[in-house]
């Protein structure tokens, strides 16, 4: 999971097994909300990658991975913005 | 355990690894890889066993076409349950070969596909005891109603 | 249209009860991710950037008013009030929950619908030709046959852990509407001699390396249809790489070994495994086509309302098609309204079709690869009515075969493999060609847009194809040119070095510039492409 990893600094993610929906950990906790998110420093990856296998076995979560942080703590990658704020335009409805 | 149908069954065939244990195996089951069979095929019918052949997934039938008189027991084992192969073998065997005897799945099977692995000509699944029930229940959900002949 | 059979109907709600107990044991741990993935695939459901996806299957693309009231229901109760329509003529559920599927599933089954095989490494929902049954330059309805192909290829013993997922499609006409040469396996059917049989088509597709398919039947007796599919999948079955997912699918095999060597192991396969028993005799055959009967009785004399309205004229012109039944017409549903996600529809846009499809066309709809609805049988003189209630729907849109009716994957909104936004692009181009006299000038042309390589928008067969690519973490598009799915299959050539989002559009005026320039009378944009080259438009977009 922390392979190949760019930057100082993450969040752990995943989708919520039985709903779907898009979770980060957040201080002993899933949330989908990312205020609360724990911003994991690089020394501490190994750490959070067994929590994260911990909950897949658990039945809580599904493909957990690590979201990079740019310097100024931002996500950096236009595919994690995008799963963190949703889609990019107006809905049909 | 081994499974056939919706009976659980005694296995007699001891696994093998190499022409040495054959000695003191006389007149039992025994289970051979396909390479040994092909290493040492003249060492191994000099005995008289209840031969069953272990053929991995991505091995073919091949090597064996005119052998297969040999065998009471024919064992696919499935390196991953996603791999396929080995419902073409068993349907192969049975219907271009004409084997009569045990066709048996063994390795990484999910009962999810037990009556796939029937209908292709298997006759019984190496399962694990925890899994029993749901290897059954699969069997139970099936009504026979199939698409194909 | 078809109707489930007693068969239908229990192995449907069998494989229903199948599901719900495997998501079950998924939920409980009896089956880990990497076990569920393969068994929730084969039902349809994906885990997508934001949540699940459910993928419905709409065999053949044929649906009924019920079929499409319920598709609006399960979208209001379990989605968020809208559907997307796919490439191979399902509908897609952007955000179910996995503990609703289930249920989902069950409410389908009431109207004799299902989600089995529409993804997987299995033989997926075979498509057709949109204009099945009602076109007269038609050897035969392809319907039934895929109707065949759908039973005998559904729960497949052998063939449901294959080395990669398998397309099969289906066209009874010459001109080629459901892109059968960028199939798996394309069939044709065709007249020798008095004798109606098929021509067969394999290892087309698209994706990391695109192919087109390679004729190995020319003549195909229909008694044999099964036999011979279930040689190629044999021989695939067996000889297809597992070893490496990029070359997996049977394209990569057709292409290694060549058109000679697969012909003759399936000519071998044929031989050896032929079973009398999978052998169609008439009366089955028969049996599956009274299914398919037109419900028009006879031809009329109904004429086309005449209005001065100017859109309504540009709908005719342009989405409204002639039926084999003199009087009446096939209307084309464009589902790519300016500033649409192309092939979506809302909940209330697919209750009102329903009703609409009940008041003009029998209570049948079909959904094209294009991303389209159509309705079939539309008696002459309700032209005018329906266009004013279509209009009403925002479902009025006369784009049909022009620039902004393209076809676009999910791409990066949705996709959790995309490299690049897709749906964005398509609007636009919708938005900027939005204008009726100007797409009617550039004439026919296909865009399709993908956001990866993986090709699902179609961009190796679009006239102007676009691929999203990640450059730098900037969304970047490559543009290929000459691509098409039609019996001329080709495909695209790559342009040059990518844009940006930018200048995307002033690079497609561009190329559309160089056709008008040098377009013949009445040349449309493939064939101009064909005739200049790649280097003419390469030499004028980069200068
Ligand atoms: S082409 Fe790529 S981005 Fe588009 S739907 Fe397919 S996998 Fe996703």
């Amino acid at each position: 999971m922390a392979k190949k990893l760019k930057g100082e600094y993450f969040y752990l993610t995943a989708n919520d097994l039985k709903t779907g929906s898009v979770v980060y950990y957040s201080k002993n906790n899933w949330s989908s909300d990312l205020t609360n998110a724990v911003k994991i420093s690089r020394d501490n990856l190994a750490i959070y990658e067994q929590i994260a296998q911990n909950h897949e076995k658990e039945c809580l979560i599904v493909s957990p991975f690590f979201v990079e942080l740019d310097e100024g703590g931002e996500i950096r990658k236009m595919r994690d913005k995008i799963r963190e704020k949703g889609i990019t335009f107006k809905l049909n409805n | 355990m081994i499974l056939q149908r919706d009976k659980v069954k005694k296995n007699p065939f001891q696994i093998i690894q190499n022409v040495d244990e054959l000695v003191e195996m006389k007149k039992k089951s025994i289970l051979i890889t396909l390479d040994l069979w092909e290493a040492q095929k003249k060492l191994i019918t000099k005995h008289k066993f209840n031969l069953g052949l272990e053929i991995a997934s991505d091995q073919s039938l091949g090597p064996i076409k005119n052998d297969l008189h040999y065998f009471k027991l024919i064992q696919f084992k499935f390196i991953t349950f996603k791999d396929g192969r080995p419902f073409s073998l068993a349907k192969k065997l049975r219907r271009s070969y004409n084997f009569k005897n045990e066709i048996r799945g063994s390795g990484h099977i999910l009962p999810d596909q037990y009556i796939f692995l029937l209908r292709c000509g298997f006759d019984s699944v190496e399962i694990e005891e925890k899994n029993l029930e749901t290897w059954l229940k699969f069997l139970e959900m099936d009504k026979g109603i199939y698409y194909q002949p | 249209m078809y109707k489930y059979t007693e068969q239908d109907k229990k192995i449907v709600k069998n494989r229903t009860k199948e599901f719900k107990f495997q998501v079950e044991r998924r939920i409980n741990g009896d089956l880990t991710e990497e076990e569920f993935k393969p068994l929730r695939l084969m039902n349809g459901l994906y885990l997508q950037l934001h949540a699940y996806m459910l993928r419905v299957a709409i065999p053949y693309g044929e649906l009924s008013d019920i079929q499409l009231n319920k598709l609006a229901e399960i979208a209001d109760k379990y989605d968020k009030g809208y559907g997307h329509f796919t490439t191979r003529q399902n509908i897609q559920f952007n955000w179910p929950k996995l503990l609703d599927v289930p249920d989902i599933l069950s409410e389908l089954a009431e109207v004799e619908m299902h989600a089995i095989q529409t993804s997987g490494n299995c033989i997926r929902n075979v498509s057709c030709d949109h204009l099945a049954g009602i076109n007269s330059e038609e050897v035969e309805d392809p319907r039934p046959w895929c109707e065949i192909i759908r039973k005998w290829s559904t729960f497949h013993p052998e063939f449901s852990f294959l080395p990669r997922k398998f397309k099969i499609a289906v066209t009874g006409s010459e001109k080629d509407r459901a892109a059968i040469k960028v199939h798996d396996i394309g069939l044709k059917i065709v007249k020798k001699l008095g004798t109606i049989g098929f021509e067969v088509f394999v290892g087309g597709g698209q994706g990391r390396s695109p192919y087109v398919a390679k004729k190995i039947n020319d003549f195909l007796e229909k008694k044999d249809l099964l036999n011979y599919l279930e040689a190629i999948l044999s021989v695939y079955n067996e000889l297809g790489r597992r070893d490496n997912i990029y070359k997996a699918r049977i394209k990569i095999l057709v292409n290694e070994l060549g058109q000679e060597k697969i012909k003759e192991l399936v000519d071998e396969k044929f031989e050896e495994l032929s079973d009398k028993s999978l052998e169609l005799n008439q009366n089955e055959i028969n049996n599956i086509f009274n299914f398919f009967k037109l419900p028009i009785e006879k031809k009329t004399n109904s004429k086309v309302p005449i209005h001065s309205d100017k859109e309504y004229n540009h709908w005719l012109q342009q989405n409204v098609i002639n039926h084999k039944i003199r009087g009446h017409s096939i209307v084309v549903i464009s589902l790519k309204p300016p500033g649409k996600p192309p092939g979506d529809a809302t909940s209330s846009q697919m209750r009102e079709l329903s009703k609409i499809s009940k008041d003009f066309s029998y209570g049948e709809i079909r959904v094209t690869h294009e991303q389209n609805l159509i309705l079939p049988h539309i008696l002459n003189s309700n032209l005018y009515e329906l266009w004013s209630r279509l209009k009403k729907l925002g479902l009025s849109t006369p784009n049909f075969g022009l620039i902004t009716d393209t076809i676009c994957c999910p791409g990066l909104d949705y996709c959790a493999l995309a490299t690049a936004r897709s749906i964005p692009i398509s609007q636009k181009i919708s938005n900027h060609f939005k204008e009726y006299s100007v797409q009617e000038k550039i004439g026919d042309l296909k865009i399709k847009i993908s956001g990866c390589i993986n090709a699902c928008g179609h961009h190796h067969v679009g006239n102007i194809g676009i691929l999203g690519l990640d450059k730098n973490g900037e969304e970047s598009y490559q543009i290929t040119l000459g691509g098409s799915a039609t019996e001329k299959a080709s495909i695209g050539q790559i342009v040059g070095p990518s844009f940006s989002t930018e200048n995307l559009i002033p690079a497609i005026e561009r190329i559309l510039k160089t056709y008008e320039e040098n377009k013949k009378k009445n040349e449309d944009f493939l064939s101009a492409f064909n005739r200049l080259g790649i280097d003419k438009f390469k030499e004028d977009l980069y200068k």
